[in-house]
């Protein structure tokens, strides 16, 4: 029993990761329909700025890590003005493999400069330092990635539902020409879905490197589990990234302690497949209505 | 410019005597290439060769009909063991055991291609990627079956004179293959499947208004593509001559999705120059070690914003610019 | 079409009589001033820390030979290649290495699915291939002429550290962390073949993770169910790391043993506190264990490539990989041919270089290596506790 809830825990620990990542992807796709595979990449190297920002140039925590979440939202923007717009002629797939080569590129470099080797990340939360509730463990840093997660969903949440801006990129993502008709600002709102995006990729790299260490592939696997999170919970709804990364992370923990390791990402795909198959639009998105 | 009078001269796959002697120098320069490359180059074409024909079938599924699969590596491994197992335990002869490795992998594409009956976008996307995944973890995992991490021997197929080197023989059994695979996508994209399948793509429910059959069209999308996913495994196993679950990862999936993006969507000889591509270009790239990924990864975002619709795209420019030239 | 197939069958043989006619004048790879080394490594991708370290390690211990004059007037060239972890790719490499750059020798090639799909074609080339790192695979293969490995057996690692740990740390029940691939799997089967051979101690347990899990929380959890009071670690430096944390994390301190990659010193960094009291194996001594010739040798690496200050263990380990050639090289004369480096290599005998520590090869014996020293991890420094522990040789 002690066990099951450990399991629970760690979990639900990765899941909140996975959920993270997945806020950002599905806030792309919300506007732009694009996947975007940079995502995560993006992400390590936000991480990495942070870490030359902490340990080489020994800067304080907040700074560093708001400099580089900036940094990370500005290549985002840049990233959509001087590559995406001139390929704006690619079809939805064609700015997929784009990214999938921005994916490699950013990969590649940060290989390049911070080299291929393990590096640890100064965080003020420790993950090995843990309370205890009866006999089971929960460490400091897993809480406050909990709540960074919640309190970034909820803000998410509030800035696409609630204000004229979230409207705007509601109002591009269904029909573009028509929302330029009416005086929105598209090519502003898609820069601006974009800074957003990458600052979340960042604010979600800064928060794993400390759990998975920093290393350029860190955000290989958290990004591939959060893309199918954003997908279990509906690709349009923030609510269902964080749901789709907890159950997601409990699947994969659970099976893992109590059947088998080796096909525990088996196992999480299967269920997704399943939901899918009941709920095509994912747990909590909206069902879209397609007219011929 | 041609005039062109019935409806049937529309269909015609080679045009005129100019596009007969192209395809003849083709096929000749393809056949005598060998003779003179370097060992290392013919077995560069035997690997082009081999991702051209899973390049094809994808670009069928995916180009033609509009369902996105990340998970072909899943096929292709289906394929390349399938094929591996009936030869080395087995014993039977490649002519028997590729197509059945072929039919095996096309029906896994059949049973995949029911969810996607209902999934479109990403939610098929994470669908296939979640069967990739799934036949990477079973054939790692099921050593009884696939020899696990060890991976598993193929036997050398022996075919053809005895006077040609290895890579000789297994250039030509390749490329045989693969222009036949080539000839057989054209007569099924301008075939009443093919115009089926771009139905699909456009437009699913105009596609079932008119009458095409969605269940049947798209299962069958699934099972040619996986078809040729399974055949260019089965190669694939006899050009490597041993084959590991690490050879079929998404890694894998997602080269073979570059490559028709690159190439040229909904385009056969798209698909064949976005695989020869992304087959030589890293190679080429190597040498550059660190900094093969930022290289390589500028070239495919260069590639498309200069070629948005593959490079497929650059050929019909020049060709239509010398077609009208000199005005 | 009748009319074609004798023109072919012209050119067919025009086409073969070509290359023969040229045939090899002198040896390839080798020229008066020059000889040619290739290797492939991933230098990109998941596993490109192995990579980077050892190809990084080949290249700059050349530099250094290169710096004294190279040998008998000859300067190694090394074509180093990245594969990124693709067997299809390193194929395409070692081919390219051998007919295009014409190499003398391959060095390397990591893992045990590269080695695999590479090896029929490397064998048949007749190039000299030295230490592809992989699991046994070469016991009962039979053309391994120009084949010379001074790597490790996995499953003798395991077997001597686990019997180590039944005798002198009262292990009782041990269980095993690993990467589900041929490497973990190795050191898997030798910590059971320990078990068998070793009195009192019982196997109770294991986790796999993949080599691209970030998450390991459920394992830690599984070993401390498992009741084990020592847990073997089969893992990469990262995955060694994260595990002991999440071990740590749980309150669960059992004896941990590592592999000898682990030996690194990277690890006190990752881990932390953690890794102090780890005992792991090592087949050369490790820099800062009192040997000074590998201390001297690391800080000539750093001085070559500053990169290399990240992966000091694997720059060393590519530095094992190359010395034993540049000794038959010395040792074969002026007037070299492969023939002449193969017998030269052949006579090495309980030999040191710089790095490596008593490498034996015979015309029987392709297998370089056949001993480990246990060591104890301690105030961020490695401690050798054993003397060397030598294992039956099979090829």
């Amino acid at each position: 029993m002690v066990d099951l809830v450990q399991y629970a825990v760690g979990g639900l620990a990765a899941g909140t990761l996975y959920g993270l990542v997945a806020l950002g992807i599905v806030l792309l796709y919300r506007s732009s329909r694009v996947l975007n595979f940079a995502h995560g990449d993006l992400g390590a190297l936000a991480a990495f700025v942070a870490f030359t920002f902490l340990v080489r140039l020994e800067w304080p925590f907040l700074p560093a890590v708001a400099s580089s979440l900036v940094a990370a939202a500005a290549l985002g923007v840049a990233f959509y003005f001087f590559v995406l717009r001139p390929a704006r002629e690619a079809t939805l797939l064609g700015r997929i493999v784009v990214t999938l080569g921005l994916a490699l590129a950013v990969n590649g470099a940060i290989t390049l400069v911070w080299g291929a080797d393990t590096k640890v990340f100064p965080f003020p939360l420790s993950d090995v330092r843990v309370y205890r509730i009866g006999s089971v463990v929960v460490s400091q840093m897993s809480l406050g990635l909990t709540a960074v997660g919640l309190l970034l969903m909820a803000l998410l949440y509030l800035l696409v539902q609630r204000t004229k801006i979230g409207l705007a990129m509601r109002a591009v993502s269904q029909d573009l020409v028509a929302a330029q008709a009416l005086g929105i600002p598209s090519r502003r709102i898609f820069a601006l879905t974009w800074g957003l995006a990458g600052a979340l990729g960042a604010a979600a790299g800064i928060l794993t490197a400390p759990v998975t260490l920093l290393t350029p592939f860190m955000m290989l696997d958290p990004f591939i589990k959060g893309f199918a999170a954003a997908v279990l919970g509906g690709m349009d709804s923030m609510p269902g990234a964080v749901v789709g990364g907890w159950v997601l992370g409990l699947a994969e923990s659970l099976f893992a302690g109590f059947v088998s390791f080796k096909f525990k990402t088996t196992f999480a795909f299967l269920i997704i497949i399943l939901t899918l198959m009941l709920r095509p639009e994912g747990l909590l998105g909206r069902e879209y209505h397609r007219r011929v | 410019m041609e005039l062109r009078q019935r409806y049937e001269e529309d269909l015609y796959l080679v045009r005129g005597p100019a596009a007969w002697l192209a395809v003849a120098a083709g096929l000749i320069g393809l056949f005598l290439f060998p003779l003179y490359a370097p060992g290392y180059v013919t077995f560069t074409v035997v690997l082009i060769a081999v991702n051209a024909i899973i390049a094809i079938g994808l670009n069928l599924l995916t180009g033609f009909t509009g369902q996105i699969s990340l998970g072909h590596a899943g096929f292709v491994a289906i394929g390349a063991y399938a094929a591996g197992l009936l030869a080395a335990r087995v014993g039977l002869p490649w002519w028997i055991a590729w197509p059945a490795a072929g039919m095996i992998a096309a029906a896994f594409g059949f049973l995949v291609g029911l969810p996607a009956l209902r999934l479109t976008g990403p939610y098929l996307t994470i669908a296939t990627l979640g069967f990739g995944i799934a036949v990477h973890q079973v054939l790692t995992n099921w050593e009884a079956l696939s020899g696990g991490r060890m991976g598993l021997a193929i036997p050398r197929v022996t075919f053809g004179p005895a006077a040609l080197s290895a890579d000789q023989r297994l250039y030509y059994l390749a490329v045989s293959i693969a222009v036949l695979l080539t000839w057989v996508a054209y007569n099924l994209a301008r075939s009443h499947v093919g115009r089926a399948f771009v139905a699909i793509r456009d437009s699913d429910i105009a596609a079932e208004v008119i009458g095409v059959n969605l269940t049947r069209y798209k299962t069958l999308a699934f099972a040619v593509s996986a078809f040729y996913a399974g055949i260019g495994g089965a190669m694939l196993a006899q050009a490597l001559r041993h084959i590991d679950p690490q050879l079929f990862t998404l890694f894998e999936s997602i080269y073979y999705f570059s490559m028709i993006v690159i190439g040229g969507l909904a385009s056969i000889p798209g698909a064949i120059i976005g695989a020869a591509v992304l087959t030589v270009l890293p190679q080429q790239l190597s040498g550059f070690r660190e900094w093969l990924p930022v290289i390589f990864g500028s070239a495919i975002i260069l590639m498309m914003a200069l070629e948005p619709r593959g490079l497929y795209g650059r050929w019909l420019r020049i060709k239509r610019y010398f077609t009208t030239w000199p005005l | 079409m009748r009319r074609v197939r004798p023109l072919g069958m012209v050119l067919l043989l025009v086409g073969l009589l070509i290359p023969a006619m040229l045939g090899e004048a002198q040896e390839r790879g080798i020229t008066p001033t020059e000889i040619v080394i290739g290797s492939t490594v991933p230098l990109s991708g998941p596993v490109s820390y192995w990579g980077s370290g050892v190809g990084g390690g080949i290249d700059a211990y050349l530099k250094w030979i290169n710096e004294q004059g190279g040998v008998h007037g000859r300067r190694f060239r090394v074509v180093l290649r990245d594969d990124s972890y693709f067997p299809p790719r390193a194929v395409l490499n070692a081919r390219e290495l051998v007919e295009r750059e014409g190499v003398f020798a391959i060095v390397g090639m990591i893992g045990t699915a590269n080695t695999f799909a590479a090896r029929d074609y490397i064998i048949e080339s007749k190039a000299l291939w030295i230490t592809p790192t992989s699991n046994d695979i070469w016991a009962g293969f039979r053309n391994r002429k120009y084949l010379f490995v001074t790597w490790p057996s996995y499953l003798h690692e395991g077997r001597i550290l686990t019997q180590y740990a039944a005798e002198k740390l009262s292990t009782k029940k041990i269980a095993v962390f690993y990467q589900n691939d041929e490497y973990g799997l190795g050191l898997l089967r030798g910590v059971k073949y320990g078990v068998g051979t070793a009195k009192g101690v019982k196997f109770v347990g294991q986790a796999s993770y993949e080599v691209t899990d970030a998450d390991v929380s459920a394992q830690a959890v599984k070993l401390r169910a498992s009741g084990a009071d020592t847990v073997f670690l089969a893992a990469t430096p990262t995955a060694g790391a994260l595990i002991v944390r999440e071990m740590a994390k749980l309150g669960f301190r059992p004896t941990l043993l590592a592999t000898f990659t682990l030996g690194d010193p990277i690890m006190f960094r990752l881990a932390g506190e953690a890794w102090n009291d780890v005992y792991s194996t090592a087949y050369f001594p490790l820099p800062g264990t009192g040997d000074a010739k590998v201390d001297q040798m690391l800080a000539t690496l750093i001085r070559i490539n500053p990169a290399l200050r990240g992966s000091p263990y694997n720059a060393l380990a590519g530095v094992t990989f190359i010395e034993p050639l540049v000794e038959a090289f010395r040792r074969a004369g002026r007037d070299v041919t492969k023939e002449k480096v193969v017998a030269a290599l052949e006579t090495l005998r309980n030999w040191d270089g710089e790095v490596s520590r008593s490498v034996t090869f015979g015309p029987e014996r392709h297998q370089g290596l056949n001993r480990l020293r246990v060591v104890k991890a301690s105030n961020g420094q490695y401690v050798n506790i054993t003397d060397w522990i030598t294992y039956p040789t099979q090829y």
